[in-house]
């Protein structure tokens, strides 16, 4: 998507595009996608990197990098958010994110950097579902946002 | 001892469906059988016990022990629709193997169900002191497969051609595990 990265007047998320669209859905429906949601930062930090640029075939080498970082700092949010709270199961999900992260090199050009930072990011998404297990509401969805971004692809869904 | 202090607890679906978990008591018999009488024949095949038998269900009720056998189950209203339950050892060389089973009635499969009540597991087992939970499913539970999976449990064996259905067919039985976090596992 382009535009520059911006936080979202509503929820705070770290959002990407452009900024004076923040507030409204495509299709006029005012209201930012992630407002009143339980973790709508985490939801909303997830998902601008889940469907982030450097997920695209033709990612350039900077988008892999930038979405390395934005990856640490998602990180870095979830375990404030789990600082002091009893659930190890959401704890052992973060810490297997940060080890994947920390494992990936953005800095060099192997396939590897993506698949770990793509662990990276599914472990951290567990770790938010885990919160939001802890709360009695559902798992978060991303392709329930996805109008929200420049999804191109459609990952495989299954729920059992 | 797991802190069962949590139940009763709502859990929301992904269809707006609320329903509540809390561990089976005995007075359960009644809507736990009815429940197992409405799984799929294909289903039933590899359960362990004969659960159309309403005796069976009995018998898990007049031997609840909590700290052996923990069945979590999913009701909306008076209704089971899921059944989770975390089997222990209280000695010996798998005592620290927690064992996890899940049946999810027909009509509350693919919203999500099967998947909280594997989180619930994992929350328990985290709770409980033990190293690793484990699961055996038929390989072709598929959709079983991949919820444990999700859940951060992975392929530890397959053996095959190794358990028999209720007609005497042979089927592949996949072990699988999920390793418990120790604090010195933990970066965080």
């Amino acid at each position: 998507m382009a535009g520059t990265d911006y936080h979202c007047p509503h929820c705070g998320a770290e959002l990407r595009g452009d900024s004076r669209k923040g507030g409204s859905r495509p299709g006029g429906t005012p209201g930012c996608p992630y407002d009143r949601l339980a973790y709508a930062v985490l939801r909303a930090g997830h998902d601008a990197i889940y469907f982030g640029a450097w997920r695209h075939m033709d990612a350039p080498a900077l988008e892999t990098r930038r979405g390395y970082h934005r990856i640490g700092r998602h990180l870095a949010a979830i375990g404030r958010e789990l600082d002091g709270r009893d659930l190890p199961a959401a704890a052992r999900d973060l810490n297997e994110a940060i080890k994947a992260h920390r494992t990936a090199d953005p800095r060099e050009e192997s396939p590897d950097v993506l698949r770990l930072m793509d662990n990276a990011l599914s472990y951290a998404h567990r770790a938010i579902d885990d919160l939001l297990h802890e709360k009695g509401l559902p798992a978060h969805q991303p392709m329930d946002f996805a109008e929200w971004y420049d999804a191109v692809e459609v990952p495989f869904r299954d729920e059992w | 001892m797991i802190d069962l202090e949590r139940y009763p607890r709502e859990i929301t679906l992904h269809n707006g469906v609320t329903l509540v978990f809390r561990p089976m008591d005995r007075d359960d018999v009644g809507r736990l059988w009815d429940f197992f009488r409405q799984i799929p024949p294909e289903d039933k095949m590899f359960f362990r016990q004969d659960v159309s038998r309403r005796e069976v269900v009995q018998h898990w009720a007049d031997t609840l022990d909590y700290g052996l056998v923990l069945p979590i189950l999913a009701l909306e209203g008076n209704r089971v629709v899921g059944d989770a339950t975390l089997h222990r050892q209280r000695a010996g060389w798998t005592q620290r193997v927690g064992v996890v089973r899940v049946q999810i009635a027909l009509d509350y499969r693919h919203i999500g169900l099967g998947t909280a009540m594997v989180r619930e597991l994992r929350h328990l087992g985290e709770k409980s002191a033990l190293h690793y939970l484990m699961a055996e499913v038929i390989e072709e539970q598929a959709t079983a497969v991949r919820a444990f999976e999700k859940m951060g449990f992975v392929r530890g064996a397959m053996y095959r051609n190794f358990v028999n259905d209720q007609r005497g067919g042979l089927h592949n039985l996949l072990v699988l595990l999920y390793r418990m976090s120790s604090p010195d596992d933990l970066d965080i």
